[in-house]
């Protein structure tokens, strides 16, 4: 049975196909840490993605990869204070920026206008699903092996200093937004859980998150211009003002 | 009128919101937000006051008149029966 490391979390998983085990492969473990918990991924679970909404049309060994990935967020949910957010990571000199955004709306895009505009500077953290956890009073995000189509991650974490939501607009801006405004967005970017006390536990990281980080929007459209915008504002003028 | 079962009053991060939990998830998967007001009388239809009762209450509570204070009841209670968060 393969044992991984993903958001700092050691686990065995009991898969049925290659591909997920394939997608992992950069997180398998071989430390002396003892697993947390073992994933153990049977044909009913996949079934419950498959009857989730679009499932159908996705492969078995796909939907496992899903199935393992919804298993690793409800431990680290129920047990480590993390949480899924579907954003594209990307750290600029150690520190993270998330963007966030619908599928389809340019999250990706920006990332890359930011890796062609700062180079080796930028670590692309995940581009699609990373995990964000809470420890000792900051936020950290975590690559994983859910990337999004354009298979970009990294097996690290880094701190959060910004998060983004991210709309199309002629002209580029960016500005701060409340905590009220990124709770809306930040709720159809996770995973909502059903149980009282699961929603309670992400209820709390949101609560601490969206008080701690700064939050901004940017309205932009697909240039150089867009990134040059949202650095300017999330990073430099961040640091000016310490 | 009552809050169906598996709707909880949530304050998260500065806003008041609605959400379902449970076999309530199945019949509604979004987010209502409330005001301070609203969650004010959400709390009072928890406790199975009735619109009269949450008329007065809001009397009580804020610096409004009767007829604004019916007037704010009756939308809430809309509000509510519209998203289908009551019985």
């Amino acid at each position: 049975m393969p044992r991984y490391k993903i958001a700092d979390v050691v686990f065995d998983a009991e898969l049925i196909y290659g591909y997920t085990a394939k997608l992992c492969e950069k997180y398998l473990y071989s430390g002396g840490d003892k697993p947390e918990f073992t994933a153990v991924i049977t044909q009913k679970d996949i079934d419950a993605e498959k009857a989730l909404d679009g499932g159908e049309k996705f492969p078995d060994y796909y939907l496992e990869s899903l199935a393992l990935f919804r298993k690793l967020c409800d431990y680290v949910l129920s047990f480590r204070q993390g949480i899924i957010f579907h954003s594209s990571a990307v750290a600029v000199d150690g520190k993270a920026y998330l963007f966030t955004a619908p599928s389809g709306t340019g999250k990706s895009t920006h990332a890359r206008l930011w890796r062609e505009m700062l180079g080796n500077r930028v670590v692309m953290i995940n581009d699609d699903k990373p995990i964000i956890r809470f420890i000792d009073g900051d936020f950290y995000v975590y690559g994983t092996p859910w990337n999004g189509k354009h298979r970009l991650d990294t097996n690290a974490r880094a701190k959060i200093a910004a998060i983004c939501e991210i709309r199309r607009g002629k002209v580029n801006k960016i500005y701060k937004i409340s905590p009220q405004e990124m709770l809306m967005v930040v709720m159809n970017q996770t995973i909502r859980p059903t149980e009282t006390e699961k929603l309670d536990n992400l209820f709390f990281i949101l609560d601490k998150l969206l008080s701690c980080v700064p939050l901004y929007r940017l309205e932009c459209d697909i240039s150089e211009e867009a990134a040059k915008t949202s650095y300017a504002e999330m990073v430099e003028n961040a640091e000016i003002k310490g | 009128m009552k809050i169906k079962d598996g709707f909880v009053l949530r304050e998260v991060a500065g806003s008041f919101i609605v959400v379902a939990v449970g076999d309530a998830v199945k019949e509604f998967n979004g987010i209502v937000n409330l005001n301070e007001t609203g969650a004010f009388l959400w709390k009072m239809l928890e406790k199975g006051a009735t619109k009269e009762q949450l008329i007065k209450a809001l009397l009580g509570e804020y610096d409004v008149d009767e007829p604004t204070a019916e007037k704010d009841v009756s939308a809430f209670m809309e509000k509510l029966q519209e998203a289908k968060l009551v019985k």
